[in-house]
């Protein structure tokens, strides 16, 4: 293969990644591109592809490999800072470092070497501190440090806004999950509407939000918003593979409001990420909003159930028959295994929290239902 | 009477040119929403009535800034209802509540008018309702907030209301007849009721008879090709096709063109819509189904409801019942195609096959119609499935790009076809075949998997090559690499390198170690921990290959050991596989080592030395 061949190629596949939407196709296609250019030691087109491939995994789903291409060109930012330009790179440190504590093989001390090494980072071009507050907000959150989490919350919401913090939109949404942790539904709807009148809005946004509020709408009673957010926010995130999580609240919304069946319309469809999904978070909110909707489904009285699911699931059969009971065990064994080991990572009893949590959820179920769309 | 607003009405027009209004010509759209409104509530009273809005410039003999006259001949207003929107106005000073203001009649009547404040500093209404006799009342409204409201010293002679504005000298590009008219008919192009201008003393009608789709043709071709010509005239695209939409939720009605070219991936179609007639939007975004993102659309609803900035439909149970039935109208045009004219459809598959995908993915019976026709890259050339599975009991297929470059190089000479399927949708609508066709076969294929499918070698061949394997097994351990011989074509490859996809990901992985300080190194040894049970890569060597067959008879181990590393390199190369640091070392110490070798007429001493 000549060198022209082999630029064309890379060419070819960025241009047809351009024109992708976010997705295993779109990172899969630049992962091939960032390795042809590796193969031929052209140093700065491997820089661009993998600049490109942290966006497309990240937002596609994939943030190990956004970890991976992150780790690459941070590095070589590293050696030859005048080389490679590391503004953006700066921007996208922030999405690896913020997803760290999705990976349970990722140690603790690792997740808070990579936030000192952040916020020396940022303290080295002058940026200010809230973007690092609100890092170590969410981990400590995450990581199951209430205390610290309620420390960091208070300095990143005083913290003054610069280039280098996230957009309005962006804080808006991540704050509703604060007050939804206090139990504060009024205010966690409140500091979504501006989000959900379309005033504010960034590449995710409003489309995890749509998510967040399910529960808090449902919890005040304000059952017709919260279906036209499941109508809504559903249709945004059904191909991409980035918001299972938010696919997870979605379930666990319909399993609420007794709409079953349509509950486990996502549970066929969405199953697939869950089981081999690079962000063990996301794939334990989906598994515990499963268990709960398969639980209704057990507890509803029906033996077994017909379902579509994925050849890859330790459980599957051909002629699609499931006995619901053994199918809620095992994604239910699932939701316990991975909160054990986050639990023994993070050294507190968050994610055993969330479980009992979604436990009880059987006191909040509220009839509404959902009609379909005619065919 | 002279009163004075109880609220800074210079704020409320402030409010409303900086978020409701995104410039100051949709005034005309307000009047003719209030001349709209007024007329439809008189057609309520008496259904025969079919309404008239006169638009009149009336230019000053002094040159002075000109007025423009607004009329209609509808419901009129009563002293009351003028004292109902001036009392909405003054409730109207948040954003939200004006939206909500404008669903009612009145409301929107004074918001409306308040829109005429950015292009004039005096209003005055006159008007006479069909309720209230023959008064006829006048109100007379300043920018500053002071208005009066008084009975008219020049009756109307009819119902109706009649809008002067005096234009400010700095908006009077908004009052010449070519900006009136083209304001007009942008907003109002398919009300149904003519709208007449008057300027230099000539009268002419503006819109044509209403919404093109709603007029008769003489026949089919006549229509499709007036409907092309509008298309053209709205979004200045030359179509393809046009496709008449119904929805019956909502009471939607319109026309759906095909566009001339593959459209961005995330470039969201937008749609022109029109709300009762009166257009909403020209950027709506969220009326059809996701699949079909290969139309543009022009519809008008008269059940849906706006959003709070009037931009698109909001989206609830009405919406989501319409968007299924305006789907619903596409895909029975895509159906009648690949029932009907199997040409046009590869003629659409081509520019279109991301939107025919996605629909066949969700929909079944369109599944069944249409897979026969989406073409499909395989190791042998595209064909169709039709086409594969006439020569191919089982449908093979890569997911990945990396798998299918390591297949495709073999494949073909090995009689293997194998599919691409690493394009949007295309694993998704393979694994469907089996659930909807119940005798096809269907499965998964790994360029790990692809030395199984070669020739195993005879009891004595084993017997010659086996000093070769052990030697491989060991030269290749520190890499995690197994070694095979199998027989495969073309001959002229000596080895072949697979690895499934985790492999390739491990790779990447181990690169980004090789380059990181301890911090990312250490978690990239961590991700390398967690990667999934990856197997070991294989490399295997061509028997039919003269240079292996040769290389497996060199008594020499070391020559054979640097033999087999460079193989095993330019395997890596040859697969565009990207090489580690202790890869690329091992290529500048065996080139050296083989040169040596060579100068040297023996192996003696080879393998020494090298750059890095």
């Amino acid at each position: 293969m000549t060198a022209k061949d082999w630029r064309e190629q890379v060419d070819e596949l960025l241009g047809r990644a351009s024109r992708m939407r976010h997705g295993e196709t779109k990172v899969m296609a630049l992962e091939e591109a960032s390795r042809l250019a590796d193969a031929h030691g052209d140093l700065d087109l491997a820089f661009e592809v993998r600049d490109e491939l942290i966006d497309a995994a990240t937002f596609g789903g994939f943030p190990d490999k956004a970890l991976v291409a992150f780790a690459w060109c941070r590095a070589q930012a590293k050696k030859n800072p005048e080389r490679f330009e590391s503004d953006l790179l700066l921007w996208k440190q922030k999405w690896v470092v913020g997803r760290l504590d999705d990976f349970p093989h990722i140690s603790r001390k690792q997740i808070l070497d990579a936030l000192d090494d952040i916020e020396q980072t940022y303290a080295r071009v002058d940026a200010g501190k809230r973007a690092i507050h609100k890092l170590r907000y969410q981990a400590a959150r995450d990581l199951g440090d209430e205390a610290e989490a309620q420390r960091y919350w208070d300095l990143w919401i005083n913290a003054p806004r610069d280039h280098l913090t996230d957009c309005r939109a962006c804080d808006l949404d991540d704050e509703i999950d604060h007050h939804i942790d206090l139990c504060e539904y009024d205010k966690a709807v409140e500091k979504a509407r501006p989000i959900l009148e379309g005033r504010s809005s960034c590449a995710e946004i409003p489309h995890l939000t749509y998510g967040s509020v399910l529960y808090p709408l449902l919890k005040l009673g304000r059952l017709e918003e919260a279906r036209d957010c499941h109508l809504r926010g559903y249709p945004m995130i059904s191909r991409n593979r980035d918001f299972l999580a938010t696919v997870g609240e979605h379930i666990e919304f319909l399993a609420l409001t007794d709409n079953l069946s349509r509950g486990l319309t996502l549970f066929e469809k969405h199953l697939g990420w869950a089981l081999d999904h690079a962000s063990w978070r996301d794939r334990f909110t989906f598994h515990m909003a499963a268990s709960f909707l398969l639980s209704r489904l057990v507890a509803q009285g029906h033996p077994s159930v017909s379902l579509r699911l994925p050849k890859a699931l330790p459980l599957h059969q051909p002629e699609g028959s499931y006995p619901s009971r053994e199918l809620h065990g095992w994604v239910e064994t699932q939701a316990q295994e991975i909160a054990a080991r986050f639990d023994t990572r993070n050294g507190t009893d968050r994610f055993q929290k969330l479980l009992e949590r979604t436990r009880s959820l059987d006191r909040d179920v509220y009839p509404f239902p959902i009609n379909a769309a005619p065919k | 009477m002279d009163h004075r607003f109880q609220i800074n009405l210079r704020g409320v027009i402030d409010l409303l040119s900086h978020h409701l209004y995104s410039s100051p010509g949709v005034y005309v759209r307000e009047l003719l929403q209030n001349a709209t409104d007024a007329i439809r509530a008189r057609q309520l009273l008496e259904p025969r009535h079919e309404g008239t809005v006169r638009v009149e410039l009336i230019e000053k003999q002094d040159g002075g800034p000109p007025t423009l006259l607004f009329s209609d001949d509808g419901v009129g207003l009563t002293e009351e209802e003028i004292h109902r929107f001036l009392a909405t106005i003054g409730e109207s000073s948040k954003r939200e509540a004006l939206a909500e203001r404008r669903n009612d009649f009145i409301g929107q009547f004074g918001i409306g008018l308040l829109s005429c404040f950015m292009v004039c500093d005096e209003l005055l209404v006159v008007t006479r309702s069909v309720k209230d006799g023959n008064r006829t009342m006048e109100w007379r409204g300043r920018h500053d907030g002071t208005y009066s409201v008084r009975p008219s010293e020049h009756p109307l002679e009819r119902p109706g209301t009649q809008v002067f504005l005096v234009a400010r000298p700095d908006a009077a590009e908004f009052f010449t007849a070519e900006r009136v008219c083209q304001l007009a008919l942008h907003y109002g192009g398919l009300l149904p009721f003519p709208i007449l201008l008057t300027a230099e003393g000539r009268t002419s009608r503006i819109n044509t008879e209403g919404a093109p789709w709603r007029r008769k043709y003489e026949s089919a071709s006549d229509r499709r090709t007036a409907l092309l010509a509008y298309g053209r005239e709205v979004f200045s695209s030359d179509f393809i096709d046009c496709i008449p939409l119904k929805s019956s939720a909502g009471d939607v009605e319109g026309v759906a063109f095909v566009l001339p070219f593959s459209p961005h991936y995330n470039a969201k179609q937008k749609h022109r819509v029109y709300l009762k007639n009166m257009l909403l939007s020209e950027s709506a975004e969220n009326l059809l189904p996701d699949w079909a993102f290969f139309v543009k659309c022009v519809v008008n609803a008269n059940e849906l409801r706006p959003t709070a900035s009037r931009e698109s439909f909001y989206e609830n149970e009405t919406l989501a019942k319409a968007r299924e039935a305006l789907g619903q109208a596409l895909r029975r045009y895509l159906m009648e195609l690949a029932k009907d004219d199997p040409r046009a459809l590869q003629r659409l598959i081509s520019l279109h096959g991301l939107s025919v995908k996605a629909l066949a993915l969700d929909d079944d019976d369109f599944y069944r119609l249409v897979i026969g026709w989406l073409p499909f890259e395989t190791s042998m050339g595209i064909m169709t499935l039709v086409d594969y599975r006439r020569q191919h009991s089982t449908v093979r297929y890569v997911s990945g790009l990396d798998d299918f470059r390591q297949v495709a190089r073999v494949a073909a000479a090995q009689g293997l076809c194998v599919v691409n399927a690493a394009y949007t949708y295309d694993t998704d609508l393979l694994e469907k075949l089996p659930r909807v066709f119940p005798d096809a076969q269907v499965e998964p294929f790994s360029a790990a998997e692809l030395p199984q499918s070669f020739d195993e070698l005879s009891l004595d061949e084993r017997e010659t090559v086996f000093p070769l394997l052990k030697v491989a097994e060991l030269a290749l351990q520190p890499f995690r690499c197994d070694v095979a011989v199998k027989k495969f074509r073309p001959k002229e490859v000596p080895t072949l390198y697979s690895a499934d996809t985790e492999g390739a990901f491990r790779r990447d992985v181990e690169r980004a170690r090789e380059e990181s300080d301890d911090l990312y190194g250490s978690m990239m040894d961590s991700v390398l921990g967690n990667a999934p049970g990856s197997e070991r890569p294989l490399l295997t060597f061509n028997f039919f290959n003269p240079v292996v067959r040769k290389l497996a008879g060199v008594t020499d181990r070391n020559l054979m050991k640097l033999s087999v590393e460079m193989l095993y390199v330019q395997a890596l190369l040859l697969g565009h596989r990207p090489l580690s640091a202790k890869e690329m070392a091992l290529l500048n110490q065996g080139l050296l080592g083989l040169i040596a070798a060579r100068l040297d007429g023996g192996g003696e001493d080879s393998g020494q030395g090298g750059v890095h």
